[in-house]
């Protein structure tokens, strides 16, 4: 019984063994093939090559910039919203009014809404600048309060941030962006200094933290003002006026935008049922949004990749019919020694995966080069090749070779014996 | 007709083979009764078109009868399926061909491991080498076709024929690609097998070869005509084939 057991066992040891035998026959026999046609087997593959270098680099840069634009959203944190006026477009405008967004309303939200803890006027222009005979044009002014550096994180980190007695009294005091001293020609000595700001003085009281750039605007070229004093600048603005605020905690920000919402809706005398006059932009459904965008130009990518490994994998049953027309003889041979249908099949099949998988292997390799050397640019944001993306190009290719060489390996596999060997 | 004691390995009875060319039908077998036993020596003749390459194609399983028995070592294989027929042609039968057939990129260890591959049996390394020894060839094992003569590249196509043991060794015009001293040396290494047991069949229609055999069993129009042992000479088979 036991000698029985220990018998098949064995058996089965050997059958395993000649079968891992053959497979590995079967993929030096593809290599060697490959090998010996090395121009044309390059040539196939180009198709599959191009096809997974694309889907590693492309999915490398959208993944880069998406997760640093992410990060920048992020960044600006998630519980931040921006109201502005607006006017609705259907028949519900009609008899509305004006419409109007003011300092009454952002006092209204600071002083009733319990979830906002943070509140700034936003008012942006952009205007002339100069210190001395210095001048820079189109700078961005900011007009805000002294909650703008806690919500959008601009610290000063020389001289100080304006504050709120600056705001009250409606100071001509400013602060400025690292860029702005490269613009105006000085340094951190500024401070205390004037400059000219649409041809009125400004004393600066401080130099901001560096920035750095963000979708090739550089953040650090601006000046910041109080908005009491921005107001007195541009007057129009003043029943068009933007502004930002934060909720006490992310999870609050839906209280925060409901509490807004009615304060507003109150003070503009909105009939229950009609369209807000004020729109609110949340951060955090900007960030959803954004990754909305992210997948469906990922997907975009991926269905313009997947026809071209499709045209990779034509390419490669091409060359694989070639390939069995080429080898009638030896199939002949293998088969008159005892090779099966499926031992057939499963040979050619085997060529036209490792074809393909090989053509996804350099993909992958020059893929990861082209986003090597993308990541030398110094301007250039962190990319780097996601292990998904390798797995789904591997997975690709390995799949492509499937299909494309099922067909040709049939055709191999049902050949007759005889004719085969008399093939000339 | 010599009468034999030995164990029967090959017992075709009544064999037909007709094969449809365009609208026409070409009976290429009309019925071929023939028995061959454990360590006979056969070689078959017959001018072409006799049926020789049929009766060879059947007898080596890579073809199957329209009609009639073929019973090798006992089991009926004219009605085998497809899988069924690989599975005797990698056990049961070692082919030689004309022209070698050897993958010319692959050793000749290689070669001769390829159908111990299929038919799935252990050691095929030493079973591959021990062939290449009993051909005088062992040391020729990493070389590649085109390295060898050709008549090393059919001694490897012997081994590669031996490798698995097989019931029958088939060889389709053994020497016919092989200038006259390299095919008496090929014959040699057939004779050498024979002394060791092997049961040999060898399709020829040099009258040279056959005489060599031990016997001689000869084709004509898709019958048997003649099987004779070529003991009185090559002019005995001659005149036989003439005669019938």
């Amino acid at each position: 019984m036991t000698a029985r057991l220990l018998a098949r066992a064995n058996a089965l040891r050997i059958r395993l063994g000649t079968t891992a035998l053959r497979h590995a026959s079967n993929i030096t026999t593809a290599f060697s093939q490959i090998w010996a046609n090395k121009g044309r087997s390059l040539l196939t593959t180009l198709g599959i090559i191009i096809a997974v270098t694309a889907i590693i680099t492309v999915v490398a840069f959208v993944q880069g910039f998406g997760d640093y634009m992410s990060k920048m959203l992020r960044g600006y944190g998630t519980k931040q919203m921006i109201v502005r006026s607006w006017t609705p477009q259907d028949e519900d405008a009609f008899g509305m009014g004006r419409v109007t967004l003011d300092m009454d309303d952002v006092r209204a939200v600071a002083a009733e809404c319990p979830h906002i803890s943070r509140i700034t006027p936003f008012i942006f222009t952009e205007t002339d600048v100069s210190y001395g005979r210095a001048k820079a044009t189109q700078i961005a002014v900011r007009g805000v309060s002294e909650d703008y550096q806690v919500i959008r994180n601009y610290y000063a980190d020389a001289g100080r941030f304006f504050g709120p007695i600056d705001v009250e009294n409606s100071e001509n005091v400013c602060v400025l962006g690292r860029t702005m001293l490269k613009l105006l020609e000085c340094d951190e000595s500024v401070i205390g200094e004037h400059i000219l700001i649409r041809d009125q003085r400004f004393r600066v009281v401080g130099i901001l933290q560096t920035k750095g750039s963000f979708m090739g605007e550089d953040q650090d070229q601006t000046v910041m003002i109080p908005y009491s004093t921005a107001l007195n600048l541009y007057t129009s603005q003043r029943e068009d006026l933007r502004f930002l605020c934060e909720a006490s905690d992310e999870k609050f920000i839906n209280e925060a935008e409901g509490e807004l919402t009615r304060v507003l809706r109150r003070r503009h005398k909105l009939e229950p049922g009609t369209q807000n006059d004020f729109q609110v932009q949340r951060q955090d459904q900007m960030l959803k949004q954004f990754d909305k965008i992210r997948m469906a130009v990922t997907a975009l990518l991926a269905g313009i990749v997947s026809i071209s490994l499709i045209v990779g994998g034509i390419g490669i049953m091409n060359v694989m019919f070639v390939s069995v027309t080429e080898r009638t003889k030896e199939i002949g041979l293998r088969k008159s020694v005892g090779a099966r249908r499926r031992d057939i099949l499963a040979q050619f099949l085997t060529e036209a995966v490792v074809l393909s998988t090989t053509g996804g292997g350099i993909g992958i390799a020059l893929g990861y080069a082209f986003t090597y050397v993308a990541s030398l640019h110094p301007k250039m944001v962190d990319i780097s090749v996601p292990m998904w993306s390798v797995a789904l190009a591997t997975g690709f290719s390995l799949g492509a070779g499937m299909l494309f060489g099922i067909l040709p390996a049939f055709k191999a596999s049902i050949l007759h014996p005889i004719d085969a060997l008399r093939h000339e | 007709m010599q009468t034999d004691n030995r164990k029967k390995l090959i017992e075709l009875r009544n064999l037909r083979k007709i094969y449809r060319v365009g609208t026409e039908l070409v009976h290429a077998l009309r019925g071929v009764t023939l028995s061959i036993h454990e360590n006979e020596f056969v070689a078959i003749m017959g001018p072409s078109g006799s049926g020789k390459s049929t009766l060879m194609n059947i007898l080596g399983c890579l073809d199957v009868p329209t009609e009639g028995d073929y019973f090798l070592a006992g089991e009926d294989v004219a009605k085998l399926s497809q899988s069924g027929l690989a599975r005797i042609r990698g056990r049961q039968i070692g082919f030689v061909f004309q022209n070698f057939e050897l993958l010319p990129r692959m050793t000749a260890l290689k070669n001769v491991q390829l159908p111990l591959m299929y038919s799935q049996l252990p050691k095929s390394k030493q079973r591959a080498i021990a062939a290449l020894e009993m051909v005088g060839l062992a040391d020729r094992a990493k070389h590649r076709p085109n390295q060898l003569s050709g008549g090393q590249r059919q001694r490897v196509a012997i081994a590669r024929a031996l490798a698995q043991q097989p019931a029958i060794i088939l060889a389709d015009e053994p020497t016919g690609n092989l200038d006259t001293k390299t095919g008496n040396e090929i014959m040699a290494v057939f004779d050498m097998l024979h002394g060791a047991g092997q049961t040999i069949i060898i399709v020829t229609h040099e009258p040279d070869i056959a005489m060599r055999c031990k016997r001689v069993v000869t084709l004509r129009d898709g019958l048997v005509s003649s099987d004779t042992v070529p003991s009185e000479g090559l002019e005995s088979v001659e005149s036989q084939r003439i005669a019938s």
